[in-house]
């Protein structure tokens, strides 16, 4: 196992390697420092103060190690990434390593809760679903299942500020707080449109895993024995659809820290969704490289832990 | 049968935990997005888009900045709040500051500080070595930021208007040459550096209260620049400790001033909070009736119909805290406002409608106790022509003039505004919007108005009958550069464009960044564009210097776009900066004005009208069209607030227990039939 696991981290090495190399490309060399800097000071400055910002930034390097080996901005690139040494925002100048730690609390209070909630509902609405299949309780939850699929979330997110928000008033529209009494107020909605925008792919995938699993041979022999179809739901067909389901689950925890984009930008959530969110919008890309390494990152490594994840569940898997 | 009552049961408890957990939160549910004020507490609410890059006010050039650093830190001189057009009156100095001519064209400014003026409590103080979390204000703090601006580290974008100081320009050269020159002396506590060269020759402070400017050349404008927080005292301590360094806040995000609120919170992500400032001279000494510490007295009608006098000689501030939320989106922000969150609000262009009607607020927005503020804002919006080009520009004299003539003809402005802007703007006769001296509300520009006839001729008089340039037989071409490459930039651009067509002239569109852009302007390279400007200052200076040949773009990179240079108007120009509002001055600018109308290097569009709305519960509010703070003359009613809020926001909870009704209705019948075939 640890030969596989050395083999798998070295692959993901490679992986960030290539990614790390791909930003710097597009960072650097499609965007010119002047246009970062322009965004971040506004129009009127002088180009006395942009060419300052550049050298405060280190904007002002040589691209390319051929154009100076000891001083460039590839090599000060990948040093920075690979020590997790961020440096500053381009938009304004704070440290991004106060910014992630500042985010991953709002992030995960929105994520982590979409998660659990997302399979504590999922599964057992799959399993409703496969438990009638081929009535009309199945047919209808397919149905409603495509339908909350095909919907943008965009849609979800205003549909849900105007009509959950505005018109009935349950929640605020938009918003967070910290505190422990106003933050359930504030993550109601952004958790309930997750859920909605979720739960239709979800419930189809888990309904397909069950399904298949409850014609197994086994299921038959179970059912022969005279075990009720709850039980054998419960029992034998979710425990062996675990891998599909975990492999679902363990993928998406990496990206737990990473935020949700869009939920928390449209909500207000100052989580790392938000922050890549802003990034965007202020061209501020020492922020944006930053991100999309820690996404990176986290790919890799979800990909590593859930082929580890099986071994766990499934005594037939060997790593080798 | 035995594992029939077991599927049963758990079915239930399935069904009655589903139930709690999809109506758990209704159970508590509220949209309020505040936790509750304390009692009689004057809170304030508001939102902001964007936190500000930077608070240090060397730097921060920002309205969204401004909102805070306005009120954090007090300026030596400020705006009378009611007054138009706008009036300095003294802010932390006893009096307007008295002018010396010194010959040769010098100038002196002398400001004297109030006594007893302290900075908010901070920490920096004590860090710093005092024995105390504050300390008294000084000239010397001003003399300090002064010297700041003129740091080249620092990066202050308002360096330009300063070097008219005496020494202003030197100061910075030599403090590069010591940093250079001495890698040590970057070390040095950056008041320690300022000292070491030697300060700026035209700043000088005789005493703890006095701080004299000396001018190398007439610049009365500078007055307005101690109005704005660049120049506000800034205590070297705060700048010292706040370095960013071992868990330090930075300076840029940690502001220490002498103003009337203090910043007790700041999450550039999420929200800040200011709260009233014990150590404010107006709260510490209200028996001085400060000019900038009462409300004023003098005003005009509509202040006295809107009961903003009933406040006259009332102590500031009234709010005691002003509790700001990030709201990047503009309908929740707005639909917040609708449910009494925020105080005041602009008004979103999707929802422009529905709250204006014929002009004017909307029965449903009058009902709810709404009221509507218009301001036009000291701003321009025009296209300007490339005075260097071959085509548009002076080279070809009398052609080219009568050309710019006729494409100032073919543009609706009143058009182009009600397409885009909801009608939320004034036409423009001239740079000087209304506000400003030396605006006439009875000039009308002859050019500003649409008359295609009289353009086609000009056409012909410019020698292109019908549009046709006859060198090619074709129709004229001209490029518009544009630095908006969105859709809703490019579809504004089209609008002239369409407009030139008319007259047949085929303007194509060259859009790029605001780089690019701005590269094509250093170069000369570009026939037609559109730009803004949003004053600094309300004087007329700060508009016709953007046509000044001293400004021009190409020869100077200043912000004269157009390359404008026409040696009577520079002429006057220079007479009317350097002189007080008068009729000498007014006379100028009349003239000044009859030249663009006749040259045309500019085709004049608009002034921007701001539409605010604020909720019954609030007062005193009073658009100043500048970036200006004025959170301390705003008051609130409390109760009325609460008691609309709770009318408002009462949830409706029925469709939850409808949904969950269908939802168990959809699936019941199915686990009785599986009920019954398992029996």
């Amino acid at each position: 196992m640890g030969a596989y696991v050395i083999r798998r981290l070295a692959y993901g090495v490679g992986v960030i390697v290539g990614v790390l190399f791909l930003l710097f490309l597009l960072f650097f060399t499609v965007t010119q420092p002047d246009d970062i800097a322009r965004r971040a000071l506004g129009e009127k400055v002088s180009v006395e103060v942009i060419e300052q910002w550049k050298v405060n930034h280190g904007y002002d390097r040589p691209l390319w190690p051929w154009q100076d080996w000891d001083d460039n901005l590839l090599f000060e690139h990948y040093r920075r990434m690979l020590t997790f040494d961020f440096g500053v925002s381009d938009a304004d100048d704070s440290p991004i390593i106060d910014r992630i730690r500042a985010g991953v609390g709002p992030s995960l209070s929105l994520t982590v809760p979409l998660l659990v909630l997302g399979i504590l509902g999922g599964i057992p609405l799959s399993l409703l679903v496969a438990f009638f299949r081929e009535t009309y309780i199945d047919r209808t939850g397919v149905f409603l299942c495509v339908l909350a699929m095909s919907v943008s979330i965009i849609l979800y997110i205003v549909g849900a500020q105007y009509l959950i928000g505005k018109v009935l008033r349950w929640y605020p529209i938009s918003g967070f707080d910290a505190d422990l009494l106003m933050l359930p107020r504030f993550l109601a909605l952004p958790i309930i449109v997750g859920l909605l925008s979720g739960i239709g792919g979800d419930v189809r995938f888990y309904r397909t895993v069950f399904l298949e699993e409850s014609t197994r041979d086994f299921i038959r022999t179970a059912r022969a024995k005279g075990a009720s179809e709850p039980r054998i739901m419960t029992h034998h067909v979710l425990r062996n659809a675990l891998i599909p389901i975990l492999t679902r689950v363990v993928l998406a925890i990496p990206f737990l820290f990473t935020g949700a984009l869009l939920l928390e930008a449209f909500f207000g959530i100052p989580g790392l969704g938000s922050m890549t969110f802003d990034a965007i919008q202020a061209n501020d890309f020492s922020t944006l490289r930053t991100m999309v390494f820690i996404g990176s990152l986290a790919f890799v490594l979800g990909q590593i832990a859930t082929d580890l994840s099986y071994g766990l569940v499934d005594p037939r898997v060997r790593f080798e | 049968m035995r594992g029939l009552p077991s599927a049963n049961a758990s079915l239930h408890v399935g069904i009655i935990a589903g139930l709690a957990f999809l109506l758990s939160p209704l159970l508590g549910c509220s949209n309020d997005p505040y936790p509750p004020a304390k009692e009689g507490e004057k809170v304030l609410y508001s939102s902001f888009i964007d936190a500000p890059r930077t608070l240090d006010p060397a730097t921060a050039y920002t309205t969204r900045a401004h909102a805070i650093t306005g009120a954090v830190y007090d300026t030596l001189l400020k705006y009378h709040f009611l007054k138009r057009p706008l009036e300095l009156m003294p802010g932390l100095v006893v009096a307007l500051p008295e002018r010396t001519e010194l010959g040769d064209g010098r100038v002196r400014y002398r400001f004297e500080l109030r006594e007893d003026l302290l900075y908010a409590d901070d920490e920096c103080f004590r860090l710093a070595g005092l024995d105390r979390t504050t300390r008294e204000v000084v000239s010397q703090d001003v003399a300090f930021q002064l010297s700041r601006i003129a740091d080249p580290e620092v990066g202050s974008p308002v360096i330009e208007p300063f070097s008219n100081i005496l020494g202003f320009a030197e100061f910075g050269q030599r403090l590069t040459a010591r940093r250079e020159a001495d890698p040590k002396f970057i070390l040095r506590p950056v008041h320690e550096q300022y000292a070491a060269v030697g300060g700026i020759a035209g700043v000088v402070t005789p005493s703890i209260q006095v701080l004299e400017i000396t001018l190398h050349r007439a610049y009365p404008q500078i007055k307005y620049w101690f109005a704005m927080e660049f120049t506000t005292p800034v205590p070297w301590e705060a700048v010292l400790v706040y370095d960013g360094k071992e868990g330090r806040p930075r300076f840029d995000d940690h502001p220490v001033g002498t103003g009337p609120y203090v910043l007790v919170e700041y999450d550039k992500q999420a929200r800040y909070v200011l709260e009233r400032s014990p150590n404010w001279y107006g709260v510490r000494h209200p028996e001085w009736k400060a000019p900038s510490a009462v409300f004023p007295s003098e005003g005009d009608e509509e202040d006295r119909r809107a009961g903003r006098l009933e406040y006259a000689g009332r102590s500031l501030p009234f709010i005691d805290r002003v509790e700001v939320r990030r709201e990047k989106e503009s309908i929740p922000r707005f639909n917040k406002f609708l449910q009494g969150y925020y105080d005041a609000s602009g008004i979103i262009k999707e929802s422009f409608d529905k709250v204006i009607q014929e002009d004017a607020l909307s029965p449903e927005m009058v009902a709810r106790g709404i009221s509507l503020g218009k301001s036009v804002a000291l701003d321009v919006f025009y296209i300007g022509f490339n005075l260097d080009d071959g085509v548009v520009g002076r080279g070809r004299g009398e052609r080219s003039r009568k050309l710019r003539q006729a494409m100032s003809l073919a543009i609706d402005v009143e058009e182009y505004l009600r397409i885009f802007m909801n009608g939320r703007g004034v036409l423009a006769q001239s740079p000087i919007p209304p506000g400003i001296y030396g605006y006439r509300p009875e000039y009308k520009n002859p050019y500003t108005r649409v008359d295609l006839d009289r353009a086609r001729t000009l056409m012909v008089e410019a020698g292109y009958p019908g549009g046709i340039d006859p060198t090619t037989g074709e129709a004229l071409r001209l490029t518009f550069d544009s630095y908006d490459t969105s859709t809703a930039g490019m579809t504004q651009v089209r609008f002239y464009t369409s407009a030139w067509k008319q007259i047949g002239i085929d303007v194509r569109i060259e859009a790029t960044n605001y780089n690019q852009f701005q590269e094509k302007l250093r170069n000369g390279a570009y026939q037609v564009f559109q730009f803004g400007w949003v004053a600094d200052y309300p004087d007329p200076e700060n508009f016709f210097f953007l046509l000044w040949s001293e400004m021009g773009k190409s020869k100077f990179g200043g912000p004269n776009g157009a390359n404008f240079s026409n040696a009577a108007f520079d002429q006057l120009f220079e007479s009317m900066k350097s002189r007080e509002n008068g009729p000498r001055r007014m006379e100028e600018i009349r003239e000044m004005t009859a030249i663009l109308e006749h040259e045309r290097p500019w085709i004049e569009l608009f002034h921007r009208e701001d539409y605010s709305l604020y909720h019954g519960w609030v007062r005193n509010v009073k658009p100043m069209g500048i970036s200006a703070p004025t959170y301390q003359y705003r008051d609130i009613d409390p109760a009325r607030r609460k008691a609309d809020r709770l009318d408002w926001n009462k949830p409706i909870v029925w469709p939850a227990y409808a949904l969950f009704a269908a939802g168990v209705l959809i699936v019941l019948p199915g686990i009785r039939t599986y009920l019954k075939e398992r029996q």
